[in-house]
């Protein structure tokens, strides 16, 4: 504020400033406990306008004390954006101000019907341009504007002419960005201004009667001084950086204001205490609870607050915000409690009642806040609107900073203002934009932003855990309490807990987990193992096919187990299946009965049944046997597995039978290593012959378990494994018996097939192509060429996965399959530069893009090199492998003679 | 026995709304309601802290893990409106391309296979699907589905790059013409799919009608041998879906109930070798459920139960 901006209303300020402050400064020692304090200039005492008989005529009761608003979501058009809005105190009316719109709504149940225009006049002036508006809270006839040329206007509807303005205060400069009535003092008006000013009027005076400088004070001035310039003139700076954003927010009028009324601040000026005055006032608020306290709020971030009758000095000052303070809202419960808004995005909440104010609470907003309004009834939630990008309005807990309880999204433009229809009611808010209209919004048609989050995170890890993010509060919720708070389909439930900010409170914390499943259920470990185990090549069929069978046993994969094992039965003795076996089988099924078989699960069965059992079976009826089998076999005890070893007939005949059969194997089968296997293999050939391996779960099973414990049990293995089947198949295996047993290995294809499809489906493309790759021509026919491709490229993906790198090279060398044999080759790439501009070689081929040159050539013999080409990876020369070796071994230097010391490793 | 391998202190301030594994298993991403994104390194059941990722102005909701083919990439998704790819150099997390495309609400992200190149499909709650591919040199080409669903899309799953039938006699060492596919779920209640023409302009195949209520999650299950396609799918209404699609043309799909929940059904995820559907609601469990044994909750989890202080 310089000194050339001498008015005639700042020359009377000057003047009575030094006397109000005499006047005051002797009695304030009484006021501090308590006592009676006169408060000459409005005329008031502390105790409040009880006491004072002429006032109580202007104090209402609490507008609608009881009765229940209704309405719904609607808007109406305006003709002009809106600047500010401020509702009646009785819930009924709006009013709507703008730079050229001042009218007056009625808000009915099913639209706004237009009341009262208040701009009347041929020629409206710049008064009428609005920067912000206020409907009086005690009286219904009693507004005050705040125009964009620096006017405070009050209008009082009772005025029987069309014309309602009433009083005219020209006082401030620059735009009034602020009118604020006292919430329980009819006459008093507070502004705050662009200048820096704000000014408190008595409605019943033509002037106002005491002016607040935002930086001009005592407290002010001695913070200031202390400050160190360096300091100062980077808040000057700010300032004026500030200043400039302002203008483009401010009306054009506005800007024809200042250029005649305000000179732009130099940056240079920023010595002492005058120039630190003009920190622009953005918002200025009457405290509810304490009589004589104001807030105000500037653009360099500072927050103070005043009384009413100390114009001298803030009594508190601090700095809220990074950047102007747009707004501020008392609480209407909390005496304490102020909400400011921030360019800096940010809503805090200050506990003023400290000595130093507290900051209680931040929310961060996407967009800079325009202005913030606390919800009725609610103690935690405010809502906010922002002056730019964002034009939606959101109601915030502030105990849940980081997400919108709710959102209204009506506009099309930036809102710029915001109301609650009233005061005690949390469920109307009404709103003014830019994009003229006028809102009024229902809370319960807000979109919840929280309703629409997942409360939960699910992801399946490599190896078959789980990671499980879930609500904590729902967890610790469980024992006692409804477990689910947010359910949307228990709306009476929360209806009837009518504090809405209940079904928020505590649900902002997340516990997240690992699960390990089931081995087998979806972990992967088998996998991993399995891959690495597994041999592929390199040795004859049978061989590879045990050792795999080994592997997979080892590994607790049964079935697995018993197909690479029939695998080897199949493809390595053909023709050596005899026909006694057959029958042997055949007999066997015929004489076993179901003691042996519980007994067997009881030994030996349980412990195989894992997970395996539950998931490879794809039929319903194998698995009931499973569970049959199980359930049985808990029934039944060693003893009489013993038992049975002893008494049962049919199981003596059996072991002999099973031995007698090994022997025959051994001389019959030149490529047997493995002495144990035969006992699990001979039985079982009988079966998967005639119906698919699938169906026969039980058995191989059973089978494998007895390889562990060779002899007595071994044979109970047998009967037991055969029995569920054969009871059924017996018929057919006595027809089978009369093929020729010499079956060729191609007899076997279509079972083969289908197994390896069977294998695929269940997610085990590990067991098909290993399979694939091991058989080899033997299968390969039998299978589309697409579907191999297919289990060949997720079983090299999933080895990747698992960073199996070797494996899945192995894959990649073994597949029989031409598209995944070159993908070897296509996932190697060569970086070369040319080796005359040096640059990297784009294109395909030898010949440089950019100097089109040929850039293979021998640096030794300078031919074109064909074949072996060796270069420097420094240089870029080279040439041919022997020439460039030869070279080397005499000069370190390279042969083209760029001076590079080439290495040749 | 189900057993918790690992309680992860992610010391977020609000609510996690997804946490996922990236390709190899090690390190676990988590996004919350605090606006942040982080990272844990959860090789061998621990939980290093590897970054806490700042950028977001709003919650984040999900986020996606790239293929390590192209570096450490992470997707994450707000409801500020924008996208951030996040990408690792020499051991630190930085932003490295931030899309602000849409109008409202970003809910889900999700990486194309890898075999496609880098591309990163976005459903938003402004309805709109936007597809970034990487382009090379620090640029993204946008697409845009409009009115992808009413409303808001809730969820984008892509195909398995290898779709049963797709590959008619490829002549080898060509790449092959892979028919890009992704699957949407709404607040219009309806499972979209998606399949990229040849102009390169995105049409809507198929229509799947089942759910009363918003699509929560789709998942399109990894092709592991599996010669069907197949996607799963849950709402508000409490169901999970199993579809199906048999034939080539990828024309007729068939609903499957796989279960219905008495809540909410926020997610589902498939195993890696597709046998397997972890299931979660809001009851706060998850279930596993088989799909080809048509077996249902073959096991329920239920985290860990903590008393709060």
């Amino acid at each position: 504020m310089g000194k050339k901006r001498t008015t005639s209303g700042e020359g009377r300020e000057r003047q009575r400033l030094p006397a109000r402050r005499f006047r005051i400064a002797a009695p304030r020692a009484d006021s501090a406990d308590g006592g009676s304090f006169f408060f000459p200039l409005l005329g008031l005492t502390d105790r409040g306008f009880s006491d004072c008989p002429d006032l109580k005529m202007s104090r209402v009761t609490t507008a609608l004390g009881g009765s229940v608003l209704t309405g719904r979501t609607m808007h109406c058009h305006l003709d002009a954006p809106a600047n500010a809005i401020s509702v009646c105190r009785d819930a009924a009316q709006v009013v709507v101000a703008g730079r050229s719109i001042f009218k007056i709504y009625a808000i009915e149940e099913e639209q706004f019907v237009e009341k009262l225009n208040l701009r009347v006049g041929r020629k409206p002036s710049l008064n009428l341009s609005c920067a912000d508006v206020v409907w009086h809270q005690m009286d219904e006839n009693l507004l005050a504007t705040a125009a964009t040329n620096g006017v405070v206007v009050t209008w009082n509807l009772g005025r029987p002419s069309r014309n309602k303005q009433d009083q005219l205060f020209t006082e401030h400069k620059r735009t009034v960005n602020k009118v604020c009535f006292h919430p329980t003092e009819a006459h008093v008006l507070l502004s705050g201004s662009q200048d820096g000013f704000m000014k408190c009027f008595d409605l019943r005076r033509k002037d106002s009667v005491s002016t607040f400088s935002g930086e001009a004070t005592e407290a002010g001035q001695g913070r200031w001084a202390s400050l160190p310039v360096a300091q100062r003139c980077i808040l000057r700076i700010h300032h004026s950086f500030a200043h400039g954003l302002m203008r483009d927010a401010e009306s054009r009028a506005n800007e024809a204001q200042e250029s005649w009324g305000c000179p732009d601040y130099p940056l240079g000026l920023c010595s002492g205490p005058q120039a630190g005055q003009s920190e622009s006032v953005r918002d200025v608020q009457f405290s509810i609870r304490d009589y004589f306290t104001f807030a105000s709020t500037f653009e360099n971030g500072n927050v103070q607050l005043w009384d009413i009758r100390r114009p001298d000095r803030c009594e508190r000052m601090f700095t809220a915000h990074n950047g102007p303070v747009f707004c501020c809202d008392w609480h209407p419960e909390d005496r304490g409690w102020l909400a400011t808004g921030g360019r800096d995005k940010m809503v805090k909440v200050w506990d003023m009642t400290t000595h130093r104010a507290k900051e209680m609470h931040c929310v961060q907003t996407i967009a800079s806040v325009a202005r913030v309004k606390w919800r009725p009834e609610c103690r935690h939630h405010l809502a906010t609107c922002s002056m730019m990008v964002d034009h939606n309005i959101y109601v915030w807990d502030v105990r849940r900073p980081f997400v919108p309880a709710a959102m209204f999204e009506e506009h099309r433009d930036v809102t710029t203002g915001i109301a609650w229809r009233h005061p005690h009611d949390p469920s109307f808010l009404l709103s003014g934009s830019k994009d003229s209209s006028l809102c009024q919004h229902l809370f319960r048609d807000a979109s919840q932003p929280v309703e629409r989050a997942n409360p939960e995170g699910l992801c399946y890890g490599l190896f078959g855990d789980l990671a499980f993010a879930a609500k904590e509060s729902l967890v610790a919720a469980e024992s006692g309490r409804k477990p689910y708070t947010g359910d949307r389909r228990h709306p009476i439930f929360f209806k009837r807990k009518l504090d809405p900010a209940e079904p928020f409170a505590g649900l902002a914390s997340s516990a997240l987990s690992v699960f390990e499943t089931e081995p087998g259920g979806g972990g992967m470990r088998w996998f991993v193992d399995t891959a690495e185990r597994y041999a592929l090549a390199g040795r004859p069929l049978a061989e590879l096919c045990d050792h795999n069978a080994k592997v997979a046993r080892e590994l607790g994969r049964n079935q697995v187990a018993q197909t690479w094992t029939m695998l080897r039965i199949i493809y390595c003795s053909p023709g050596l299946v005899p026909t006694a076996n057959l029958n042997h089988s055949v007999g066997k099924g015929g004489s076993c009965g179901l003691p042996l078989m519980n007994s067997f699960n009881l030994k030996d069965m349980a412990p195989g049944l894992g997970s395996e059992t539950r998931l490879d079976r794809s039929k319903g009826d194998t698995r009931s046997d499973t569970v049959l089998l199980d359930s049985s076999a808990t029934l039944i005890t060693n003893e009489d597995n013993e038992e049975t070893e002893g008494s049962d007939v049919p199981a003596d005949y059996l072991l002999g039978d099973v031995e007698g059969e090994e022997d025959e194997l051994y001389l019959l089968d030149p490529e047997h290593t493995h002495p144990e296997e035969p006992e699990c293999v001979l039985p079982q050939e009988a079966f998967p012959l005639r119906h698919e391996i699938v169906d026969t779960p039980p058995g191989p099973e059973h089978l494998q378990d007895k390889a562990d414990s060779p002899h007595v049990s071994g044979s109970e293995a047998d009967v037991a494994s055969l029995a569920p089947v054969d009871s059924s198949f017996s018929l057919l295996s006595v027809s089978h018996a009369l093929y020729d047993s010499r079956l060729p290995p191609d007899f076997f294809s279509v079972l083969v097939r289908d197994m390896l499809h069977f294998y695929a489906e269940q997610g085990d493309v590990q067991m098909a192509v290993s399979v694939l790759i091991i058989l080899g021509e033997r299968v390969r026919k039998d299978i589309d060429e697409q579907t191999q491709e297919h289990w060949y490229t997720s079983y090299i993906d999933l080895l990747q996965r698992f960073r199996l790198w070797n494996v899945s090279n192995e894959v990649v060398k073994l597949s029989t399959s031409r598209a995944v044999s070159c993908l070897n080759q296509a996932s190697t790439t060569l970086h070369v530069n040319c080796s005359h501009c040096k640059r990297p070689m784009s294109n395909r081929g030898w010949v440089c893009d950019r100097c089109h040159r040929c850039a293979s050539m021998c640096a030794v013999c300078h031919h074109v090199v064909k074949g072996l080409f060796v270069w420097c990876q420094g240089c870029s020369h080279g040439g041919h492998l022997q020439h460039i070796m030869k070279w080397l071994e005499g000069s370190s230097h390279c042969p083209a003679g760029c001076g590079h010391l080439c290495e040749y490793s | 026995m189900v057993s918790v391998i690992n309680t992860v202190d992610t010391s977020h301030e609000d609510m996690i709304h997804d946490a996922q594994m990236d390709y190899y298993g090690t390190r676990l991403a988590t996004c919350s309601s605090d606006r942040s994104v982080k990272i844990f390194d959860v090789r061998n059941g621990g939980q290093i802290l590897i970054a806490d990722l700042r950028g977001h102005e709003g919650p984040v909701w999900q986020v996606a893990w790239a293929h390590p083919m192209y570096g450490n990439i992470l997707a994450s998704c707000s409801y500020d409106r924008k996208v951030i790819i996040w990408r690792e150099e020499n051991g630190t997390w930085e932003k490295s391309h931030e899309h602000a495309g849409h109008d409202s609400s970003v809910n889900s992200v999700c990486w194309a296979p890898h075999d496609y190149g880098l591309i990163l499909a976005c459903g938003s709650s402004d309805g709109a699907i936007s597809l970034l591919t990487y382009t090379g040199e620090g640029q993204w080409e946008v697409k845009k589905i409009n009115n992808a669903h009413t409303i808001g899309c809730n969820a984008v799953s892509w195909a398995p790059a290898v779709v049963p039938g797709s590959l008619i006699d490829q002549p080898s060492g060509q790449k092959p013409n892979y028919i890009k596919r992704f699957a949407s779920g709404g607040c219009d209640n309806l499972i979209k799919l998606w399949k990229e023409e040849e102009d390169g302009q995105w049409k809507e195949e198929q229509k799947l009608e089942a759910h009363s209520d918003w699509v929560r999650d789709v998942a399109w299950a990894p092709s592991i041998g599996l010669p069907t396609s197949t996607i799963a799918s849950c709402s508000q209404d409490g169901r999970v879906f199993i579809w199906t699609c048999d034939d080539a043309s990828g024309n007729t799909w068939s609903p499957k109930l796989l279960h219905k929940f008495n809540d909410v059904v926020w997610h589902v995820s498939w195993s890696i070798t597709a046998n397997i559907l972890a299931v979660s609601g809001g009851d706060n469990k998850v279930h596993t459920h088989s799909p080809q044994l048509g077996g249902h909750g073959l096991l329920v989890f239920t985290p860990p139960t903590r008393e709060l202080t």
